[in-house]
């Protein structure tokens, strides 16, 4: 569930006092009827709130923190795992680090951003015992195929991110940055801590990681084409 | 009503295909609709009157229509397994099962339309002699002049239901899908075929759905074609 309406006016008359609803949109660049139509239904969306904490210079973790269902979310008791922390660099860049370690030459270069394409799902795995896909399900009652299907199209609600989260039994925010929802440093990971993990793997688990993802990779690019090629026999044949 | 409504989609459909066929693109699907729309004339009084006026007013127009009907479901059956890669079904529909289940119905329907009076012009036969003879055999008629169209439909059902569920483009599983509201119109038109004349209206819905669910089906397929050419 998104946040309350109710709750969420009140944290933003307390952040933004004496701003108009008109100029919060425009300085968070949120279209008016958006967020006018949110406030209607009675749910505002989290990336809502994160536009605007942004715009105002706050950090929407601390926000979202604020509310029922994302309390606990600033514990920073419990850091990112490693195996999270490696899971949100991109393949490419892994591929890079294989190559860097294994040629014997360059330093690899700043490791781009999170999310990457299929960050959400890798994160998941990285936390998943086995079972924490049931847990969720268990908890949140979403049916395992929906939730999937979220994986596959690289996303996930923000509430089931943290349910996720919740069931593995890891830090909140995790699944709050493999969906881009927030960044790393707005999460509190310490710069450099996905470069450290990357650093920390041996040789042999980080060719095995990249091997894993190329393996995903492939998989999805034959699926891809699989369906394109689907798609041009319709059109080609009824056309 | 429906009967315009049905020729109006069927004509929109055609003359839309039409500069494709003409620059000789994809003919048979020209073909089908050509044939469906020849079918929704032949279900409007006027002009089914006046042919079978020609023919000696014992509606053997409506005899032909259900052959035409068959030629244009197999030709549909032929172009769907194709165009969804179900080479199973294909090859039910062009191998013995499908010969035999075509020739059975062509028999069925033969047959019934030979033994009933079917003097004096009427469209889908309504007004016919009101012997008892008719009375039993009337039903059947229907019935086996659905039949062929409905195991067509019935092959085509799965490799619909998957296109539909498949990670496609939008507009092509929407085809899918309304192809397969036709296709399970068509097989329902069987039993319904045998209902009470109370029931009549819904008897109707149900063969209008079926032609219509076919029809726009291959128009929504013909849209997300052309979308999918210009995107290139």
């Amino acid at each position: 569930m998104p946040l309350p309406a109710k709750a969420f006016q009140h944290w933003l008359h307390s952040v933004a006092p004496a701003t108009s609803t008109a100029d919060i949109c425009r300085i968070a660049g949120i279209k008016r009827t958006t967020l006018a139509q949110q406030l209607v239904r009675g749910k505002v969306a989290e990336a809502t709130l994160v536009s605007i904490s942004r715009a105002l210079g706050l950090n929407p973790v601390d926000g979202l923190a604020g509310f029922e269902s994302y309390a606990g979310l600033r514990d920073t008791s419990r850091p990112p795992t490693q195996a999270e922390l490696v899971s949100q660099i991109a393949t490419t860049d892994l591929l890079r680090a294989v190559i860097a370690r294994t040629g014997g030459g360059e330093a690899t270069a700043t490791l781009s951003p999170a999310p990457h394409a299929t960050s959400v799902r890798n994160w998941v795995d990285a936390i998943d015992d086995g079972d924490v896909r049931h847990r969720v399900s268990a908890a949140t009652g979403i049916a395992r195929q929906n939730f999937s299907a979220q994986l596959t199209a690289n996303r996930l609600a923000p509430e089931l991110a943290v349910a996720t989260s919740r069931a593995a039994g890891v830090g909140l925010a995790g699944g709050l940055v493999a969906t881009g929802l927030i960044t790393e440093a707005e999460a509190g990971w310490a710069p450099g801590a996905r470069q450290a993990a990357l650093e920390a793997l041996s040789d042999g688990e980080l060719a095995t990681l990249a091997g894993d993802r190329l393996q995903a990779l492939g998989k999805t690019l034959r699926r891809q084409e699989q369906e394109q090629a689907q798609t041009e026999k319709i059109w080609e044949n009824l056309g | 009503m429906l009967e315009w409504g049905t020729l109006l989609v069927c004509g929109v459909a055609l003359l839309v295909r039409a500069p494709d066929a003409l620059r000789g693109h994809n003919r048979s699907v020209f073909g089908i609709l050509l044939l469906a729309t020849l079918c929704s004339v032949l279900s409007i009084p006027g002009p089914y009157l006046a042919i079978d006026q020609a023919l000696g007013s014992r509606n053997l127009t409506n005899l032909i229509l259900r052959y035409i009907v068959f030629g244009m479901v197999f030709l549909v059956g032929l172009r769907l397994t194709t165009a969804l890669g179900d080479g199973g079904a294909r090859r039910l529909l062009t191998g013995r099962p499908g010969w035999w289940g075509l020739a059975a119905a062509c028999a069925a329907v033969g047959l019934t339309f030979w033994l009933m009076d079917t003097h004096g012009s009427s469209v889908g036969l309504k007004e016919t002699a009101d012997t008892a003879r008719n009375a039993v055999l009337g039903p059947f008629y229907a019935a086996a002049g659905r039949s062929y169209p409905a195991f067509v439909s019935a092959l085509l059902l799965p490799a619909l239901l998957a296109t539909v569920r498949a990670a496609l483009p939008r507009l092509v599983r929407a085809g899918a899908a309304v192809t397969l509201a036709g296709g399970v119109a068509a097989i329902l038109s069987v039993p319904a075929s045998f209902a009470p004349d109370s029931w009549e209206p819904a008897q109707l819905l149900v063969n209008f759905a079926a032609v219509l669910g076919y029809v726009t089906g291959l128009f929504v397929f013909w849209i997300s074609a052309k979308r999918g050419q210009l995107r290139r």
